[in-house]
């Protein structure tokens, strides 16, 4: 589905990925771990043209992606970013209007709807302003205005941070029926245990680079690599 | 993203009432002042929704009603077309200005892009200045109004032009509201958040941002369409990055990004001008000294004071003085 190959990127003049190389597949949760700083943010402002490549080459179904984020997300890529990036003068109902387009090679069938089903706490908030939400319902309203972009692959940044522990269970929950539903994901994540109990493949990014890679059952097998990349 | 409130909804009604009251007893001096107020208000509002609610400070608006302006006064004085037909085409016409630069300028921000739409701004004043089909420096006179005498209404009368010019003012401000609570708003409003973010969500950013630029200079056309048939004579002046700039003042003195806020702004502002120049020709340096004293309050102009008094006030009442438990306590012992 998508492919990351050799790719160096960074902010300005400073280089933070040095030749990663990746594959997420189609159905799949992919899970891309590893410390602070190692490149795993960046890795996903890369693939969706918020950062440029410098060099290497990122394709979708074998054809390459373009640079800019409006083409990526038509192209059915939608990217909840860690700072989830609410609009606060808008009200719950327009941030969700305001993703609630079909493109061509949308994917899922998502309406207001459904998303509303699948977060309730969002339907009773409709009409609250961005900034009266607490950081969970955020990070719904976040996932919710993506899923409304009817994504073929869903890109999550560290969607647990600075969550309540019943938050991030409840978010586990909902990811696991997206999961379920065969939507494809692409999870970045600190948190060991949420990220490996979703993920069917997992890698491992340090020093910019991939140094690990395989299922989900070996990552958690892997303590050699859970301790020298992890600090699990 | 713009929302009513009792007091944006109290202050459009008193606005509304006072230019009424006024229109019906004024005199000719008194209606050539309120007919003024009327159509800087028009300008201003088309300059806040792109500037106040999409961060795109234009310096270009001047020369926007300046080309509804000359645009109306060629079509009718030389080209012998109808007022009617005329009015739409200069504010088609504007409109379609204003498309081009909103998507030229697009790309740039801040400062780049004031002194981008200060450039165009220049670029027409020159032009229109030196073409003698223009009238060149002279300008260029013997406009015609309006014709509504089939409908009983004699826009050549001045209270009635007034009445007009209130009238339009009030179709722009509806439009303006429209627009801002469609779909196009929200997308705007989501630009002047995060712009990278609203890409990220499939959002062509730069068409967004040139149509609502020519929107607004549709309106601002609308705006210009009026100065060349209240005064029935124009001059390239109107085209100057001096409007431009007293437009901008106008917004902030008023309230930027509230869209009553610059219709009190644009009271305010010629109230001032004309009270202030009849004592004194330094009159601009009352203005100045006006809105420094306004910037330095950080208050968003002066309905952004007046929504901040209220609110506090409002917050005050629900919740009582925050010494009040103090006080009772002092009662008590």
């Amino acid at each position: 589905m998508l492919d990351l190959s050799a790719i160096e990127s960074g902010y300005g003049e400073t280089q933070v990925l040095h030749g990663l190389s990746l594959t997420a597949r189609p159905g799949r949760v992919l899970a891309i771990l590893g410390r602070n700083g190692a490149g795993k943010s960046t890795t996903l402002k890369t693939i969706m043209g918020l950062l440029p490549t410098k060099a290497g080459r990122i394709t979708l179904d074998d054809r390459p992606l373009p640079a800019r984020p409006f083409d990526i997300a038509r192209l059915g890529i939608a990217y909840v970013p860690e700072t989830r990036d609410i609009f606060p003068s808008l009200s719950v109902r327009e941030n969700l209007e305001l993703a609630a387009r079909r493109f061509p090679c949308a994917n899922g069938g998502w309406t207001m709807a459904r998303v509303l089903e699948l977060f309730p706490r969002l339907g009773e908030r409709l009409d609250n302003g961005g900034t009266q939400l607490s950081g969970g319902e955020q990070q719904m309203l976040a996932i919710a205005r993506a899923l409304l972009m009817n994504p073929r692959l869903l890109i999550l940044d560290e969607p647990t941070e600075g969550l309540a522990p019943i938050i991030v269970k409840l978010i586990h929950d909902k990811l696991k029926e997206l999961k379920s539903a065969g939507l494809s994901m692409i999870l970045v994540e600190q948190n060991f245990g949420f990220a490996t109990s979703l993920a069917d493949d997992v890698v491992v990014i340090g020093k910019g680079r991939v140094v690990w890679s395989g299922s989900a059952p070996e990552i958690r097998a892997a303590e050699d690599i859970q301790h020298a990349w992890l600090g699990v | 993203m713009f929302r009513h409130t009792p007091l944006r909804y109290g202050t459009l009604a008193l606005l509304a009432a006072l230019a009424l009251f006024k229109a019906v007893t004024a005199d000719y001096f008194g209606l050539e002042i309120l007919t003024e107020i009327l159509i800087l208000a028009i300008l201003v509002i088309a300059l806040d929704m792109v500037a106040g609610f999409g961060g795109m400070v234009s310096l270009c608006h001047g020369a926007l009603m300046g080309v509804g302006a000359f645009a109306y006064a060629l079509l009718t004085v030389k080209a012998g077309l109808t007022p009617p037909l005329a009015l739409a085409a200069a504010i088609g016409i504007t409109g379609g200005a204003a498309w081009i630069i909103g998507a030229i300028c697009a790309r740039s921000h801040g400062i780049y892009f004031i002194m981008a739409t200060l450039a165009f701004g220049q670029m027409a004043y020159s032009y229109v200045f030196q073409t003698p089909t223009f009238g060149g420096d002279d300008g260029l006179g013997g406009i015609a109004r309006l014709d509504l005498t089939a409908f009983g209404i004699d826009l050549n009368d001045s209270r009635t032009f007034a009445l007009f010019c209130l009238a339009a003012l009030a179709a722009s401000y509806c439009a303006i509201v429209g627009i801002l609570r469609s779909g196009l708003g929200r997308s705007l409003t989501g630009i002047m958040h995060n712009e990278q973010r609203m890409r990220a969500l499939g959002l062509t950013v730069w068409r967004v941002k040139a149509d609502v630029f020519g929107l607004s200079g549709m309106i601002a056309g609308l705006a210009g369409a009026l100065a060349a048939q209240h005064m029935m004579f124009i001059s390239p002046g109107l085209l100057s990055w001096k409007v431009s700039g007293e437009a901008l003042v106008v917004v902030i003195l008023g309230g930027l990004g509230t869209l009553v806020g610059p219709i009190v702004g644009a009271a305010a502002f010629v109230l001032l001008k004309h009270e202030v120049s009849a004592l004194t020709s330094y009159w601009h340096l009352v203005v100045g000294v006006i809105l420094i004293a306004v910037v330095m309050s950080r208050a968003n102009g002066i309905f952004g004071w007046i929504e901040t008094r209220w609110t506090a006030r409002k917050a005050t009442r629900r919740t009582g003085p925050a010494d009040a438990p103090l006080k009772e306590a002092r009662t008590d012992a």
